[in-house]
């Protein structure tokens, strides 16, 4: 309770805990509007009649507002990055601790450093900067933040949650409850934590070590992670009904999309194609194409590059511009020598050649695709890795709750059909980013957290801390933004080392400075 | 200091500049207050120099006549410049701005609450006024208690005011107390939800002579107008909302300069 003394001398005295966390004038207002009007009653005072009792309720009012507003503190307007960002971090407060070379630590987010790597950065996409020059690098400064190691841990509460898979989201809220004091027990079907982190995202956009020191600190928690676990196979899932008072599954999405043309079963599918590259079994593929436009089809391909490809091709069925994968990663792998196809898609698959078809997409990303008639023509390639999209394998869950039309879980704010259990990630959203699987897994932890509590959201919502940075409006510089430095591409296309590299902090903190600080710089 | 600050201080003190009240107590009946200022500044404030048109136009309700002078008052102004008086006259709001300057939990009002304005003004200023043959409006105005209410019967030194206080009073003072609280964790609360005179401008907001205008082709949707809007009008979305006061902080404040204003 870190404002709860502030609330207590408000109690006693109206505007005091204002004036005593450095607040003068709030704390002035409130009590001339308190004292003030007290006094002129009394100095007017003709007896009660009816509207006394409207005073009164307009007194007590201000003495209720009087302790909330001690208790929250100050609240600033959401910036647009804020806004933007699905994991919930506040990104101007930490930018601005760099700029300011400040001692404060941002406060502790699952995968914050894993997200300064790999995030679509919808921040950067909404940041005012924007439309002076170009946005802030809120993503890769990121990267070199260090937040708060979470300490003040609850005390141990006796109910048992168990949380099914242990990717970004599954972990996420694993921590938050676990910090709650809720004992928490983590199953993972593979041999390693870390869900899509773990196995597919390879090592040159997030290396290994990243992902472990986050698993470490978040594991400083006290939750229990057991490996190599499947539910419905090692484990039934009646066997957790008995012995967890909540379930929650956050399971991701693994089973590839199937495209029903002919031949398809001479495809490779995506995943497995680079979870066996990140294992280091070395293969070689001879002439590749890749279909898809994701992230995943780009990893793919960069990561054929670097086991010694020489042509390795992306075909997507719309143009490039509506590509859904990061744009900063789409160019790296251009740098590399992956081609991009645009406009194709497969239509027939035989041993020896693939034929594909000349599409038009006029109306961009959610728009209807045209395939041009009579434009088929004939690739040799030697392997096809397909790279379309994943649904959730929920089969081990269909007695229990229900499924959407492509196995998707339905939820209602995190809560399923079944009272027990909960789920979140890519299994209810679709295929997501990163920063959504963080984000949705804190919340319905949250969720998860007041239904074993019995509270209502709309308390919760009163008694929520605001964070209150103390942050400082600087100058607006006329500084471009700056590079990210990249390794060299010929050495970077050799081997599987991080390819972004680490700013100096004096760069950093000239980024940093760049920013519009918009909460203080836009107020009334 | 802004202009927009040095007009609001100008204007709150040419509103209320009868000095001799301050030594002499009463309230200026010179021929000035047969002239309406264009904003809720009540005419029972000692220092008051001109008429609220509000309460004018509850004084011909009430005795039954259409009120012609008012109408084609709020007219004239209405059609040429929209809401603007609101941001750079009106002393009650200004107030409301400088109370919203307090470092304190900020709230956001829904939407809906706009409109309430009209009710009060259809409903208490107009149809309660017409039956009670009585400005009900006044008798539950803030800023009427503020800088009328609570000066004259402190200042009144024969008891005759003393005398008369009643519920009324008490009302006066509960409906103050609640208005000044929440404007500080509000912004301009009073004028967006119960400002009978703001709900009379804002019909003219859509076709006045002065109109903000958005180039959609800069716009980069950052919402920084709206957060530095005193009104917290999303004027990016809607360049004609009912809650434009057209103070212009937006207009200064755009990074992309996507806002402007002119004649339409």
């Amino acid at each position: 309770m870190a404002r709860a003394k502030e609330a207590l001398i408000s109690a006693f005295l109206v505007g005091g805990g204002q004036i005593y966390s450095g607040r003068f004038w709030t704390g002035i207002s409130l009590a001339i509007i308190f004292y003030g009007s007290i006094v002129l009653m009394i100095i007017l005072w003709t007896g009660i009649n009816a509207a006394f009792w409207g005073l009164l309720t307009a007194w007590i009012l201000v003495w209720l507002f009087n302790i909330y507003d001690a208790y929250k503190g100050i609240s600033y307007e959401k910036s647009p990055c804020e806004k933007a960002c699905p994991a919930g971090i506040v990104p101007w407060a930490y930018i601005n601790f760099i700029a300011t070379d400040s001692d404060q630590k941002y406060p502790f987010i699952p995968f914050f450093n894993t997200l300064g790597r790999i995030c679509l950065a919808p921040c950067e996409c909404h940041c005012t900067r924007k439309g002076i020059d170009a946005p802030v690098a809120i993503r890769y400064v990121r990267a070199s933040v260090r937040t708060e190691i979470p300490d003040d841990k609850h005390k141990p509460k006796k109910e048992k949650i168990a949380v099914v898979g242990s990717g970004p989201c599954g972990l996420s809220a694993a921590y938050y409850l676990s910090h709650r004091g809720y004992k928490v027990v983590v199953y993972e079907k593979e041999e390693k934590p870390g869900g899509v982190l773990g196995i597919l995202i390879p090592e040159f956009r997030h290396p290994q070590e990243v992902l472990d020191n986050e698993i470490e600190v978040l594991q400083s928690t006290g939750f229990e992670l057991k490996c190599g676990v499947e539910i419905g196979k090692d484990i039934s899932i009646d066997e957790l009904f008995e012995n967890y008072d909540a379930i929650f599954i956050a399971i991701g999405v693994w089973k590839p999309i199937k495209l029903g043309i002919p031949g398809e079963e001479h495809t490779l599918d995506g995943f497995d194609v680079l979870r066996r590259i990140k294992k280091g079994e070395l293969y070689h593929l001879g002439k590749v194409g890749v279909i898809g436009g994701g992230n995943t089809a780009i990893d793919i391909a960069r990561s054929l590059v670097r086991e010694g490809h020489e042509q390795v091709k992306i075909y997507y069925r719309r143009n490039i511009e509506d590509m859904p994968a990061e744009s900063e990663n789409l160019k790296e792998a251009q740098e590399e020598g992956v081609e991009i196809i645009p406009l194709t898609a497969l239509v027939k698959i035989e041993k020896n050649s693939v034929t594909m078809i000349k599409t038009e997409c006029p109306n961009g990303r959610d728009g209807p695709i045209r395939l041009i008639e009579e434009s088929e023509f004939d690739v040799r390639l030697d392997n096809i890795v397909m790279a379309i999209g994943q649904d959730p394998d929920t089969n081990f869950l269909k007695d229990h709750v229900k499924l959407g039309k492509f196995g998707h879980i339905i939820t209602k704010n995190g809560k399923t059909s079944h009272p027990k259990i909960f789920a979140g990630g890519d299994a209810v959203l679709g295929s997501a980013t990163v920063a959504h699987a963080v984000g949705h897994g804190t919340n319905i932890a949250k969720r998860i957290d007041l239904h074993l509590r019995c509270m209502p959201t709309f308390i919760a919502q009163l008694l929520k801390k605001t964070y209150q940075p103390e942050v400082q409006l600087l100058p607006i510089t006329d500084r471009n933004r700056m590079s990210i430095p990249h390794r060299d591409i010929e050495e970077r296309k050799h081997d599987f080392k991080e390819v972004e590299l680490r700013a100096s902090k004096e760069e950093l903190q000239k980024e940093a400075s760049r920013c519009l600080t918009c909460p203080l710089r836009y107020q009334p | 200091m802004s202009l927009k600050r040095i007009v609001q201080i100008i204007a709150t003190i040419i509103q209320n500049s009868y000095i001799p009240a301050l030594f002499s107590g009463g309230i200026y009946q010179g021929i000035l207050k047969r002239y309406c200022t264009p904003i809720l500044n009540c005419w029972g404030c000692p220092l008051a120099v001109t008429s609220c048109p509000m309460g004018a136009l509850q004084h011909f309700i009430g005795l039954k006549l259409i009120p012609f002078y008012i109408a084609g008052f709020f007219g004239a102004i209405g059609i040429i410049i929209g809401r603007m008086s609101c941001g750079w006259l009106c002393p009650f709001g200004f107030l409301q701005d400088l109370l919203y300057k307090a470092k304190s939990v900020k709230m956001i009002l829904p939407q809906w609450c706009s409109y309430i304005k009209y009710g009060v003004l259809i409903g208490v200023a107009g149809i309660i006024a017409y039956v009670t043959t009585e400005p009900w409006f006044c008798k539950l105005c803030p800023d009427g208690a503020l800088i009328a209410g609570i000066p004259l019967v402190l200042a009144d030194s024969s008891g005759d005011l003393k005398a008369l206080i009643g519920w009324h009073f008490y009302m006066k003072i509960a409906i103050l107390i609640v208005v000044l609280l929440l404007s500080l964790s509000i912004k301009r609360f009073f004028c967006r939800t119960f400002c009978p005179i703001g709900a009379i401008y804002s019909v003219f907001n859509n076709f006045s002579l002065l109109q903000m205008k958005i180039d959609k082709e800069k716009c980069i949707e950052c919402e920084s107008c709206q957060m530095v809007c005193p009104m917290h009008v999303p004027i990016w979305r809607s360049p004609k909302n009912i809650d434009c006061i057209r103070c212009l902080d937006c207009v200064k404040i755009c990074p992309t300069k996507a806002i402007n204003h002119g004649p339409r």
